[in-house]
């Protein structure tokens, strides 16, 4: 599991690269949490070659959309397949995020 | 017929019985002043005839004595026979009553004389006349008044006859002469001295005094020949029996009798059809008999006025009475009648009807004031009784209402799995009144059948209250609480708290897990389960523990059995071995029992065939009597399937997080083995990675090894992976949904894993088996 972390301007953008599981979420934890400081900008999550998420990432996902609520910012989910937004079907998540493809 | 008014009829009972006192009083009377009358017509009657009859002898006597004191003048001075003129003139003038006198000789007494002499003086209403009688065409010695007392030797009365006398002045009346025998001193007969009476005065004499105005006086001479009688033709003529030759009358013949045997006395007696009252006395002893016919009209006439007099006063009387009565009786009635005018108006439904207030203090009065007073209660009674019957027909309503609310919450779909081939459960409720205390209810929640039945002490609404509330308890706990020990206590913590009005109920919860037929149950004071089964039928040991309500904080304890495949689990409530026949006799457990023998051996497992026949033999044994319990039955046969596994894999893996791609790689191979596709197996993946990272995270205290082994089975149609641990038991299925309709703010972190198992899985089931979790996820193969 791999993630790129770009920013530009108030623009942050992560790609995530592999499978988001439980050890994998674990492994990734510390990159979120440099997320969150970009938090009061707009973080986009770049989803394109993410293959897998566990409720593990999701947590990660919503910890971070957490703190974009309460610094102002917004969190942009970009380019999920289709595995994962039934996922986020199911958990609700599409409600909670901007998605784009 | 119209009956008589009230005042009519006691008028005419007062008049009655008025009338039968006078009546009573009147025929005293009558019969008392009827005899007195008689005895005083008699008195009077006697009297008169015995003055008329003393006036009439004194009459004779005075003849008599005329005649004997001339008597001895005539012998005296028979040498000189012209003073024979003077004797007789002389009799007639000292008695004016005299008709004539004469003294009669021989022939040839007196030589000088010739042969006939006779001194006749003659009384013509006070003119005297003195004559000398007698010639060849009036030979008097041939004469009856003269040859009698001659033959007779002695003085008497000659019967009535019309004295003859061709010189003309003599008169033509009727008379009576009284003739004394002349003799000498030798005792030779030498003439007659006859002294004449008209028998018309002495008619008038003895019929003078009338002591009634039609009675009149009768003589009759010794052979019963009228002398006096008002009617004169019959006089001479006719003689006291004559009536009798026509027709017999023994009363006529004995009066005659009487009369001519000289006796005195009264006959009564029918004259001429009239009745009438005869008084006779004998006249002196002349051989006559006077007799005073007085007819009975006479007598009693004045007595019949009175009497119809009194007769009619009485009826007019009456009649006034009636009258009087009547108007008064009317008058004193006409409140009363008003007053049953008004109690029929009353009667016919006119309640309103306004009665007046009596001023009267009398019992009318009294019954009028009482009666409106009974109409003003009953007015007030009908009131409130409408009232009532319209708050009762509300609360009809209402308990329909409610008995339709409290069936709908009973389960009502049957059968509830049609889908499933390993459970069948059929239940029935019936409740002794419009609403009931027992409950019943069953769902499937991973793959475990919860059931309950429960009975509310007591009927009706209290107990159609609590029923509701234990049955909204039980559904509530048991969403997320899978041990019925818990749930029952959480119930009974809640039934607990505040319960005033001591109310409990008997409850069994059942938890089936349906992979593997082991039961959990927990009773609360319930009666205990049947088991129908293969191998025979039989009580379920219960432990009793306390009804639901009765202590908080109780500890109930947890039972345990394993369900074998095809047995039918029988519950009920008290209702049905309590259920009471019209001799107050009770169904009975054992008659329960029996039947369960009965229908296990008749292989009859169905939970509708059981309940069904369960339910027959208790209206055949109850018959008429009215139900005195509310009954429920439920029943839940369990058939577990046995499943041909066409696939089996199993990895048991350290409580590693760094594992976990190991277990997506089994889980990918196991998906693509079983035809998943890639989006499929990703949520499979997911949903068994969510369960297997649980288990890492939390079975096993921090620092510890500790396995999980994942078994898969597939049959073809479905695939289960069952996650065993032996950790610390912790049941993933018992924790709250998550809400995934928060906002981010407000949604947890936590609490994801367990809501996408559920969504990804088709069934999920937690069993803690022998010291272990065990946790079945159930996908579906989709073709």
């Amino acid at each position: 599991m791999e993630v790129k972390i770009n920013t530009q301007d108030s623009v942050t953008t992560a790609q995530l690269i592999g499978r988001l599981d439980t050890p994998a979420s674990q492994e990734i934890s510390g990159d979120f949490d440099n997320l969150t400081q970009f938090a009061a900008g707009t973080v986009i999550l770049d989803c394109t070659q993410l293959q897998y998420i566990s409720s593990s990432g999701l947590r990660l996902f919503l910890s971070l959309r957490k703190a974009a609520a309460s610094k102002g910012g917004k969190v942009i989910v970009k380019a999920i397949n289709n595995e994962i937004r039934s996922v986020f079907m199911m958990t609700g998540f599409l409600n909670l995020f901007e998605i784009q493809d | 017929m119209k009956q008589k008014s009230l005042s009519t009829r006691l008028s005419i009972w007062i008049v009655l019985f008025a009338g039968f006192i006078f009546i009573a009083a009147l025929g005293v009377f009558f019969n008392e002043s009827r005899k007195a009358v008689r005895l005083e017509a008699i008195n009077h009657a006697t009297q008169i005839l015995d003055n008329t009859v003393q006036r009439v002898t004194n009459i004779l006597t005075e003849v008599k004595v005329a005649t004997d004191n001339t008597d001895w003048l005539i012998k005296r001075h028979l040498d000189a026979p012209d003073s024979m003129f003077v004797y007789s003139r002389r009799i007639l003038e000292n008695n004016p009553n005299l008709n004539g006198c004469s003294i009669s000789f021989e022939p040839f007494f007196f030589k000088d004389k010739g042969m006939y002499f006779s001194a006749f003086s003659l009384n013509t209403n006070g003119q005297i006349n003195t004559i000398q009688e007698g010639n060849e065409y009036y030979q008097y010695f041939s004469m009856d008044w003269y040859q009698l007392p001659k033959l007779l030797d002695r003085p008497c009365w000659t019967e009535p006859f019309v004295d003859y006398n061709p010189e003309g002045i003599t008169s033509q009346d009727m008379i009576i002469s009284y003739c004394k025998p002349l003799k000498d001193d030798n005792g030779k007969y030498f003439g007659t001295i006859s002294v004449d009476l008209s028998l018309e005065w002495l008619s008038k004499t003895i019929s003078a005094v009338k002591p009634y105005p039609n009675s009149y006086s009768i003589m009759i001479g010794q052979g019963g020949t009228f002398f006096v009688h008002p009617d004169t033709t019959k006089l001479f003529y006719e003689t006291i029996f004559t009536p009798t030759l026509v027709k017999s009358d023994t009363a006529i013949t004995n009066l005659g009798h009487a009369m001519q045997a000289g006796e005195q006395g009264m006959r009564q007696l029918n004259i001429n059809d009239e009745e009438c009252y005869v008084f006779f006395k004998p006249l002196g002893d002349t051989g006559w008999s006077v007799g005073l016919v007085c007819p009975a009209l006479d007598i009693f006439g004045g007595y019949y006025h009175l009497i119809n007099a009194i007769i009619g006063i009485v009826i007019v009387g009456l009649l006034l009475m009636l009258m009087v009565f009547s108007g008064i009786i009317s008058k004193q009635m006409e409140p009363l009648e008003e007053l049953a005018y008004q109690a029929e108006a009353i009667a016919s439904g006119r309640f309103d009807e306004e009665l007046p207030k009596s001023d009267h203090t009398d019992e009318i009065g009294k019954l009028n004031n009482s009666f409106r007073d009974m109409q003003q209660s009953i007015v007030h009674q009908m009131e409130e009784l409408k009232l009532v019957n319209e708050q009762k027909g509300r609360i009809q309503g209402e308990l329909k209402i409610a008995r339709d609310i409290q069936m709908a919450m009973l389960p009502k779909i049957f059968p509830p799995y049609p889908e499933r081939d390993d459970i069948d459960v059929f239940g029935q409720l019936t409740p002794a009144k419009e609403v009931g205390g027992d409950l019943f209810d069953f769902f499937i929640r991973d793959e475990k059948l919860f059931f309950c039945i429960g009975d509310v002490s007591g009927k009706g609404v209290p107990a159609s209250l609590y029923m509701v509330v234990t049955k909204a308890l039980f559904r509530t706990i048991s969403a997320h609480e899978s041990s019925p020990e818990k749930i029952i206590s959480r119930i009974n913590d809640a039934m607990s708290e505040d319960n005033d009005s001591n109310m409990f109920v008997t409850l069994f919860v059942g938890v089936l897990d349906l992979p593997t037929g082991r039961m959990h149950y927990c009773n609360a004071g319930h009666d205990a389960p049947i088991l129908i089964g293969n191998t025979g039928a039989g009580l379920l040991p219960v432990d009793s523990n306390l009804p639901v309500g009765v202590m908080a904080n109780w500890k109930f304890t947890l039972q345990e059995t394993l369900i074998d495949p095809d047995t039918t689990i029988f519950l009920y409530t008290d209702g049905l071995p309590e259920a009471e026949n019209i001799n107050h006799d009770q169904f009975e457990m054992n008659r329960t029992i029996d039947l369960a023998h009965n229908l296990q051996q008749n292989r009859v497992f169905s939970p509708t065939a059981i309940i069904e026949r369960m339910t027959s033999a208790v209206h055949e044994f109850v018959g008429e009597a009215d139900q005195s319990d509310d009954l429920t039955m439920l029943a839940i046969q369990y058939t577990k399937h046995h499943e041909e596994i066409k696939y089996q894999r199993t990895l048991t893996l350290t409580n590693d997080l760094k594992r976990v791609p190991r277990l997506n790689t089994f889980i990918d191979e196991v998906c693509e083995a079983n035809g998943f596709d890639m989006s499929s197996t990703m949520q499979i993946n997911l949903a068994i990675e969510e369960a297997v990272v649980n288990v890492m995270n939390y079975a096993y205290p921090a620092g510890t090894v500790g396995n999980v082994t994942i078994e898969v089975k597939s049959n073809g149609s479905e695939v289960s992976f069952i996650i065993i641990d032996s950790g610390t038991p912790f049941d993933p299925t018992a924790k709250p949904e998550v809400d995934i309709t928060l906002s981010a703010e407000d949604r947890s972190i936590g609490g994801l894993g367990i809501h996408l198992i559920r969504q990804i899985m088709d069934h999920i089931n937690y069993e803690r088996v022998n010291g272990r979790n065990v946790l079945t996820l159930i996908k579906k193969i989709s073709k």
